[in-house]
């Protein structure tokens, strides 16, 4: 014992610090880094995963030029753009309201924060499936609640075209909202006192506090926020699976949602780890750039 | 010491051999519905005269495909025994995920003579209608239709369904026919409440959709391919009589399906009949023990085949049970197919609940008046037609559930589009394949 406490005493504390972190790097390199040299050796392939026996052949660049010669691939981005762009933009305009609302100190704060936040701890399986009643054209209470504003008569958001799309941000805005508005909270939180006080002796406005102060200050907490919520809606899944299956027709259908079924229920696993690695390169291609504005809007 | 040993040895070795005696066990894997527990209860009989525990596992319909194929894939041990669909006995057949039962058969003198022949063909053979038995003929299946006969049977609206159309209400005998009489019922207010007409099959996921449209297209009297040359699809599938049966479809979509029936199939359409929303569902035989159950005095429910239109043709269902090849215990499995081929055990399905295809329980003469749908279950097996049945399945299945959605409920293209985007995207496939 004594022997060994000498051997790690005598260890230099780069080795330690290798010690430490080795485990994690293993568990890295093992679940992370090397499926994805595996995806990518995959994507130069013809290969199948369910055709057992199957010779498989180098296929070059020919799985990248049939994803991106194919008409239907960049409907699918368009709507995988037109869910993420919405969803980050309603959600950074809610989110922050209800930051400024209870940054507030009122009665019945915590329990409103608590509420709101609840939506976000539920499964989006769970959310899927409930909001499929919810949208319900006959019995279903947001149908309900929108006639009782205005009377639209009987209309079917997951099964229409032109709303099904929205059907699914207006679920993921009810999700998310919260972890966007926490973020937000946090920044708000931060803000010193003293900056307002300043503000207020030299007779600033409400508004332009907001503009000059508040905004600026939340501004790197809120991108923060949407920088998460972007990556993650990129590749949303389980929500729009549960909620639209994609449809109706393929009006819902999102990139990852299609890159499933190619890769898991067609089995076209080349083809499919083609399509990751260019779905990978968008989001780490657009986190950068995204990164760099953001460190930018820090600095100034 | 001696009594020592033996208060420990005695519990170990109760223990080793209750573990021993576990191990004679086989799981079935089969969708979770009606016809499952039907046979959950048939088996407790196996296990009474062979001592082999069965153990069940039953996934939900919307992901029995993608849970099963891909068990096969990974040459998974959880199954011994699958109750696949008819679809899979290619895939199950080329890529070796099923025994081959020839050898079997002929050695316990099982006859594949003695089962319906479009189940034997449909469920069984690869390549299709070779003497390759890939499956044993498990449950017979077909799309149907169940109607409210009471409805049907109130003479206010017999008369003015007469009167506006020039003909009885009653059970339809072309999709023409089944048209007006669910658009009659569209809307209708009916003791106090608002009925529509039909749930018919609209689901995008797995294959529900593609199950509904075919019953139209088969009767409009579509062939996947040119029967001269196989996989020509052009003109064949994509056909006049094709493009307007998806035409029919999609009306009937609109102006018979009760609201937010956008992405329904079998346990949304027996919903929306059951709890009297429509008049008519379109939904397997399968379901017919547990509607008629209800229905005691057969007042409330009727049953029909699939209209005809052109021709009379219905779409199959139904499954064949197969040994898995990566099982461990194969002989054991083989036994239970020989103990399930029995036609006494055969009937004792049919009396349960499932859909034998064993010749002497459909050709008993008692068979026609033991349920309501006998009838109707005995002509729809003499004119069904399946999809494809290739390897590749569900390739070709994916393509058209997101085609003809796109069409009848998404509203998009016109149905012509539908059918030739369908026939590229299967020729991809095939030429993937090595087929063309």
């Amino acid at each position: 014992m004594k022997s060994a406490v000498k051997k790690f005493k005598g260890l230099s504390d780069k080795a330690i610090a290798w010690i430490f972190i080795a485990p994690t790097l293993i568990l890295l390199l093992a679940i992370n880094i090397y499926p994805l040299i595996y995806a990518i050796r995959m994507s130069f392939t013809n290969f199948y995963a369910n055709k057992i026996g199957r010779e498989v052949k180098f296929v070059g660049l020919k799985n990248y030029k049939k994803i991106l010669g194919k008409e239907e691939i960049w409907e699918k981005m368009q709507i995988t753009a037109h869910f993420v762009c919405w969803t980050l933009v309603i959600q950074a305009l809610i989110g922050l309201g209800l930051a400024l609302l209870l940054n507030k100190k009122f009665k019945g704060n915590e329990l409103l924060t608590t509420l709101i936040v609840l939506p976000m701890m539920l499964s989006p399986a769970v959310v899927g499936v409930f909001w499929t009643y919810l949208y319900n054209p006959q019995v279903g209470l947001f149908n309900y609640v929108v006639n009782f504003f205005y009377d639209f008569g009987i209309f079917d958001m997951i099964g229409s075209s032109t709303l099904a799309p929205w059907s699914i941000v207006i679920v993921d805005t009810w999700m998310w909202t919260p972890f966007t508005m926490l973020i937000c909270l946090a920044g708000l939180r931060s803000i010193p006192n003293y900056l307002y006080e300043a503000a207020e002796v030299d007779r600033a406005s409400k508004w332009q506090q907001f503009i000059h102060i508040t905004l600026p200050s939340v501004l790197p907490f809120l991108l923060l926020a949407l920088l998460f919520r972007g990556i993650e809606n990129f590749k949303m899944f389980d929500l729009v699976a549960e909620l639209t299956s994609g449809g109706p027709g393929s009006a819902t259908e999102l990139a990852s949602i299609n890159l499933k079924r190619e890769a898991f229920e067609k089995w076209k696993t080349g083809y499919s780890s083609a399509f990751a690695v260019i779905l990978f390169v968008t989001i780490f291609g657009f986190g950068n750039v995204y990164v760099k504005v953001m460190n930018k809007i820090k600095d100034r | 010491m001696k009594k020592i040993l033996s208060v420990f040895l005695v519990p170990v070795f109760a223990l080793l051999f209750s573990l021993n005696a576990k191990s004679e066990s086989l799981t079935l894997g089969w969708a979770a519905w009606d016809p499952a527990n039907a046979l959950q209860e048939l088996s407790k009989e196996f296990t009474a005269e062979t001592g082999v525990e069965m153990n069940f596992e039953f996934v939900p319909w919307p992901n029995f495909a993608e849970r099963m194929l891909n068990e096969l894939n990974n040459q998974g041990k959880t199954f011994d025994l699958l109750i696949g669909d008819s679809q899979w006995i290619g895939q199950g057949a080329e890529y070796g995920h099923y025994v081959k039962l020839n050898d079997f058969f002929d050695a316990n003198g099982i006859s594949m003579d003695d089962f319906n022949p479009a189940t034997v063909y449909a469920y069984s053979t690869w390549p299709k209608g070779s003497p390759n038995y890939y499956a044993l003929p498990a449950m017979g299946d077909a799309l149907a239709w169940a109607y409210r006969k009471d409805w049907f049977d109130r003479p206010e609206l017999q008369a003015e369904f007469k009167g506006k159309h020039g003909y009885d209400l009653g059970v339809p005998k072309t999709w023409d026919e089944l048209y007006d009489m669910c658009t009659f019922f569209q809307g209708r207010e009916i003791d106090g409440q608002v009925r529509y007409g039909a749930a018919i099959n609209t689901e995008r996921g797995s294959e529900g959709i593609t199950m509904g449209v075919t019953a139209a297209m088969y009767a409009w009297g579509m062939e996947y391919e040119n029967p001269d040359k196989a996989y020509d699809m052009d003109g064949y599938f994509n056909s006049d009589a094709s493009v307007e049966a998806v035409e029919f479809y999609r009306k009937m979509y609109e102006d018979c399906a009760p609201p937010g029936h956008s992405d329904a199939y079998m346990v949304a359409n027996l919903d929306a009949y059951k709890s009297g929303q429509v008049a008519f569902q379109m939904n397997w035989y399968a379901f017919w023990p547990g509607v008629s159950k209800e229905d005691s005095d057969g007042r409330v429910s009727g049953f029909f085949a699939n209209p005809c239109q052109n021709v009379c043709a219905a779409t199959l269902g139904g499954q064949g049970i197969s040994v898995v090849k990566y099982s461990d215990k194969q002989d054991l499995a083989l036994e239970y197919m020989k103990w399930f081929a029995k036609p006494d055990i055969q009937q004792k399905w049919w009396d349960l609940g499932g859909y034998s295809c064993h010749m002497d329980v459909l050709g008993s003469p008692d068979f026609v008046d033991s349920a309501v749908y006998a009838q109707g279950f005995l002509d729809s097996m003499g004119i069904v037609k399946d999809f494809w049945q290739e390897p590749t399945f569900v390739e070709l299945m994916l393509p058209m559930q997101e085609r003809i959605h796109d069409y009848v409920v998404n509203g998009k293209g016109s149905a012509k589009e539908a059918l030739d985007k369908i026939i590229d995207d299967w020729t991809e496939v095939f030429e993937d394949d090595g087929k063309i």
